[in-house]
This record gives C-alpha cells, structure tokens and sequence, in this order.
C-alpha cells in the first residue's frame, strides 16, 4: 500500500460523509453569514460609511471562528464512533493522516470562502477588487494553509482531553495572531488599495515562513500528537 | 505460560510474545510487569474483572497504546520499535465496530481496503458481505444497521486484510442471539487461520474458544492454564482469585 492510496482514502472519506451529512458545512457557512450581519449592524455607525479598511479584520476572524467549529466537528466524530481506533491500527504514516486531515479541513473552508467572500464585498467593499484577485488568492490559499495546518495539529491534541471544545481556541488563537495579522493587513490592502502583488510581499511571506514552521512542526509532532 | 514455553521449544513458534509489560496512567499503575506467549495457531483467552488491565493488554497489543516498561513482539516484530508490520498483522474486532456510521457499507469497507493495500479489493469486499450475510444492505449506511449487523461488518472489517492475529475485545458485548451464533459461525470457520487472543468476561465463550486460559487481577497474572478446565471448575477458580463476582 501507498501513503498516497491512503490520503486519497482519508480525503476521500472524510469528503463522503461530510458532503452525505452537511454537519460541519451548513453549520460554517451559517455562522458565517449570521457574523456579516452581525458586523454590517455593529460597524454601520453612519448610513453610507466606507467600512472597506475594517473589512480585512472583519473577514479573518470569521474565518477562524467558523473553521473553530469544523475542527471540533471533525475530530469529535472520529473520536465519538471509536474510528480513530480503526484508523490507528491501520498501518499508515501518522504525518498522513495530518495531511489528509488537512486537506480535507482546507478544502471545506474554501467552500466556505466561495460563498462567503462575494457576500461580503458586497456588504463592505465599495470597489471593485477583481483586478487584484490573483494577489487576494495567494492570500487566502497561504492563511487557509496555516489556519488548518495548525488547527489540525491542535485539533488532534485536544481531542484527547476532556475539554476539547474550550481547549482548541485557547491553544490555536493566540498562535494564530502573526497569521491574522499578516492576513488581515494584506487583504484589506487588496481590497482599499488594490496595488498589486508588490504591496502584498512581505505580508505573504510572513503567511509562508507561518506555514512552513508548523508544518514541519506537525510533520515532526503528529505521531505524538494522535496518540496516547 | 508453562506450556507455551514447551511449544516454544518443540511445538509452534510464539506469534504474540509478552515480558514484562507495564504501563502507567499518571501515577496509577494498570499493568504490573506482565509476561506470557500466544503460539501460532493458539487461542488465549483472557478473563478478569473490570479494571483488571485486560484491555489495556490488547490494545498495547495493538500498538494503540505505548507500554510502559517490557517488551512486547507479534509475529516477529517489536510492536513499539516497528509497529507497521504489527499493524498489518493483525484484525481487532471489539465491541466498538469502528465503522464510520454516515458511510455505507461497502464504503466503509473500501476505505479500510485501502488503508490496507488489499489487492484484490472489490473481490474481497464482495466475499466477505456475502459470507456475513450483508450483500443486500451493502449500499446502506451503517447508521441504520442493527447492532447484530454493525458487529458482523466490524468482523468483516478486521478480517478484510487477512490478518495473521485476531485480537477481541469483548466481540460477544451487546450481541442478540442471532448475532452471537453468527459471530461463532464465523470464528469456527476461521478458527484454523489465525492465532487468537481474545479479552472477555463471558466464561463459557471464553471457555470453548480458549486453547489456553487466563487470569488477570489488578495488573498481574493471577490465574494461567491450558484449556481443558469444565465450567464449574473454572468458574471456583475465578471466584476464588476475582472477588467482584462478575462471573458470567
């Protein structure tokens, strides 16, 4: 057998049951869509106010709540039917699992990103930002990396303990400040600004440097991290 | 184990060869420094009370859990130092099917195939829903299953790589008589396969598929024997070492 026979399997069954059940996504793209309302009414101190610089903010941090949710969802059903069991006994490379699992955590909040970005600039974002899409891309895909790379890591650790629900957001959001802050200055500027690839640099490779350290730290860690 | 050391020397070789184990959770110490053999071809069944560390066992067996002092070899290969070849080795069935209830069947078992490298996968697959009499629901997911038919399909699960070792945790919990003679049905026909080490309370299943016996009490071995103990023999001397009276 092939480690990648395997991420196919995990992905692919991960992406069976969510797309069957719709557990983790409807309840992600609800949270997001009531947290633009929410933001629309709390932010709209004026009527016509240009809320486009706070938009970058506003967007990060729904994502990271929202992608809270899917990361308890998705372990806790592991967990609750005894599958994770019958993963571990399976004879796979636990460094795998990790990139399956993110993976599959990458690709929902995506879908949840397809729905959720055109909405929002519709509500906040007064031009258009379409001639700097590439550069909001390379964005989004490099902080969706570290977002689930090390969401999955910490999703995994606190699976085993008793307070999974309280423990995720404690480990995971202060370790996501240097990514919110590279993400959010970097979308806001595409999105007030819209300069190009040149104003966005070094914010992307701080969202890179994120991804390549917990990545290899998870590589390193995970085998210790889903087990005992 | 006194005869399996005879069997070591002039019979089969051990295929699950324990010294030694312990293991600690924080302070609490479940498994005292355990040792004892599986032949191949062998059945160990283990009995004890809840708490005994008899789980614990398996599942360090198993490689689900890391020991804590020992050493622990299945089918040649130390289960901490090269796990993988363990992993292959082995089928667990337990009272937990393992089974992800939102796939069906068949997806269920495709995916474990997969995991496994089973070659000859949709063949496999086919084989084994028709031996366990699961053909006609294999497009269902296992939410609607009964438990009967979960546990059929866990077994079906932890044979589909044919594994050398079948490890049971208690395969018998929460079965209805159909699924119990089902169960045994298929442990009968696979019995010459494999080597077995199955962990339970029930005494006369325990009993009739053990070739040999054991006790574990508060972490040590408290009871060992070859099969051939009647029931009420057995049952005294479980009595006599296990005071929670869980006898069934």
């Amino acid at each position: 057998m092939s480690g990648w026979t395997q991420f196919k399997a995990i992905l692919r069954k991960d992406l069976i049951r969510e797309l069957r059940t719709r557990d983790m996504l409807v309840s992600m793209i609800l949270f997001v869509l009531l947290a633009m309302i929410i933001f629309h009414y709390a932010f709209t101190v004026k009527e016509g106010a240009d809320l486009t610089y706070f938009t970058g903010g506003m967007l990060w941090v729904t994502f990271i709540f929202a992608m809270l949710l899917g990361l308890n969802r998705s372990f806790a059903q592991e967990k609750d039917e005894h599958c994770l069991d019958g993963l571990l006994l399976c004879p796979v490379d636990r460094v795998t699992i990790f990139f399956a699992k993110t993976v599959g955590n990458l690709v929902f909040l995506l879908i949840i990103q397809a729905v959720a970005v055109p909405v929002f600039a519709l509500f906040f974002v007064q031009r258009s930002f379409l001639g700097d899409l590439l550069p909001f891309l390379a964005v989004l895909l490099l902080a969706d990396i570290g977002i689930c790379s090390l969401g999955t890591l910490l999703a995994t650790i606190s699976m085993n303990t008793r307070s999974r629900d309280l423990l995720l957001p404690i480990l995971l959001l202060p370790l996501l400040v240097p990514l919110l802050i590279a993400a959010t200055g970097a979308t806001t500027l595409v999105f007030a600004e819209g300069i190009g690839f040149g104003s966005v640099v070094a914010r992307l490779l701080v969202l890179l440097g994120f991804d390549a350290i917990f990545l290899v730290a998870a590589w390193g860690t995970y085998d210790f991290a889903i087990g005992e | 184990m006194s005869d399996d050391k005879d069997r070591q020397d002039g019979g089969a070789p051990l295929e699950i060869e324990v010294e030694g184990l312990r293991k600690t959770f924080g302070r609490r110490e479940v498994l005292k420094g355990i040792s004892f053999g599986v032949p191949r071809g062998g059945f160990l069944s283990i009995f004890g009370p809840n708490g005994a560390g008899k789980t614990t066992t398996l599942r360090v067996i198993a490689t689900l859990l890391t020991a804590s002092g020992g050493k622990v070899q299945l089918a040649g290969h130390d289960v901490r130092e090269d796990p993988m070849p363990v992993r292959k080795a082995i089928g667990f069935i337990s009272h937990n099917a393992m089974l992800y209830p939102d796939l069906t069947a068949q997806e269920n078992l495709r995916f474990y195939a997969d995991m496994y490298g089973v070659e000859d996968r949709e063949a496999r697959i086919t084989e084994l829903l028709e031996r366990l009499e699961l053909s006609a629901r294999r497009h269902d997911v296992v939410r609607t299953y009964s438990k009967g038919m979960r546990q059929r399909l866990a077994i079906a699960r932890a044979i589909l790589h044919r594994p050398r070792v079948l490890l049971l945790d208690e395969p018998h919990s929460g079965l209805d008589p159909r699924a119990v003679d089902i169960l045994d049905g298929l442990l009968t026909e696979i019995r010459d396969e494999h080597t077995f080490l199955m962990v339970t309370h029930n005494i006369a299943k325990g009993l009739e598929w053990g070739t040999d016996l054991m006790i574990i009490e508060n972490g040590r071995i408290a009871y060992e024997h070859a099969a051939g103990v009647d029931h009420e023999t057995f049952s005294a001397v479980y009595r006599e070492h296990v005071h929670d009276g869980s006898v069934v």
